[in-house]
């Protein structure tokens, strides 16, 4: 019986993989070319031909070992299809955003202004940036849609500013209560509402819409190229 | 036989399929495919080991070395949650495929 570990390796030589992945392929591959050989054996086949059979399984080692690397290193392509569908079009939206958000209370109108409360939480309406957000919206998904995204990636691509807003209103908040006993619950309470209202909920809304757009005209394009071809 | 591209399109749902009954290693997987089928799928080695390490990087199942009762070591693959959930979307993809493709044979034989 031939060293089946030592036939794998020869037969897979050139294999990409770090030497401890190789090691289990081969041990792997081994394995179940010995398997088949014995199990050809007890059926009554005579050695050459059990090997023959056995063999048989790979017609192109040169084929399998390519098969297996790009199998084995999908990993790297799922992190970057994720860093083209999400994280690229979801910091790009988040930079239009903010550089419209600057350009806005640079040269734009007074932001509306609604005081809750005396003295209290205090939540700024920048219209005018508000009315461009869809257009960042839009821009994120169309990236995310352009890379292969699904909805969904496309969906948070274009929501992704508010994201990193949501984030640290849930860790201030509770953090503002442990940390600071000075402060009135209904304060941090009024606080964190007005702000998650000002700077996450309508926001993302406006940019969710231009997202959505996009989502509906690219469903639209889509079908009419399958109704046209 | 049924030809090799609907063979690697119903790979996935065949290796899924067979590892919702329990953990098995690459041959035992390729030999239960063959038996339950009645030889319909065959997979041989170069056919199965890059599917498995596909659908393992993918996350629908797991390997781990284990060693057998006549103290072999086999890697044994086991479905993982994410693989018994896209088990039931895949079945029911295939049937509606199946069920389409019969509906429309009838009709060309009429």
């Amino acid at each position: 019986m031939p060293d089946w570990q030592e036939l794998v390796r020869q037969s897979l030589f050139g294999l990409a993989l770090d030497a401890e992945e190789k090691d289990e392929v081969h041990a792997e591959l081994a394995a179940h070319l010995e398997e088949s050989y014995e199990s050809l054996r007890t059926k009554g086949l005579p050695e050459r031909a059990a090997m023959q059979q056995t063999l048989a399984q790979v017609a192109d080692w040169q084929d399998l070992r390519q098969r297996i690397q790009v199998a084995r290193t999908r990993k790297e392509n799922i992190m970057n299809d994720r860093v083209r569908q999400l994280w690229l079009p979801g910091l790009l939206t988040f930079a239009l955003s903010m550089g419209l958000l600057a350009v806005v209370e640079k040269f734009g109108p007074r932001p509306i202004v609604l005081d809750l409360d005396k003295g209290t939480p205090i939540l700024l309406f920048y219209t005018s940036w508000l009315l461009t957000l869809p257009l960042a919206g839009a821009m994120g998904a169309l990236l995310s849609k352009r890379a292969g995204g699904s909805s969904r990636m496309s969906a948070i691509s274009s929501v992704f500013p508010v994201l990193p807003f949501g984030v640290v209103f849930l860790i201030a908040t509770p953090a503002g209560l442990l940390m600071g006993h000075n402060l009135a619950h209904h304060v941090v309470g009024a606080a964190f509402f007005t702000m998650m209202f000002g700077w996450v909920l309508v926001p993302g809304v406006a940019l969710l819409a231009g997202g959505l757009l996009v989502q509906a005209f690219s469903r639209q394009s889509a079908s009419r190229r399958i109704a046209g071809s | 036989m049924i030809g090799s591209g609907i063979k690697r399109g119903t790979a996935e749902l065949a290796i899924l399929s067979v590892l919702e009954e329990g953990p098995l290693h690459g041959y035992e997987m390729a030999r239960r495919i063959e038996e339950q089928t009645k030889g319909a799928l065959r997979f041989t080695l170069a056919a199965l080991y890059p599917m498995l390490y596909r659908m393992e990087q993918r996350g629908w199942i797991r390997g781990a070395w284990e060693v057998s009762q006549s103290g072999r070591r086999k890697r044994c693959y086991r479905l993982t949650p994410a693989g018994k959930k896209k088990l039931s979307p895949l079945r029911k993809e295939w049937a509606e495929l199946f069920g389409a493709l019969k509906r429309l044979t009838k009709v060309a034989h009429a």
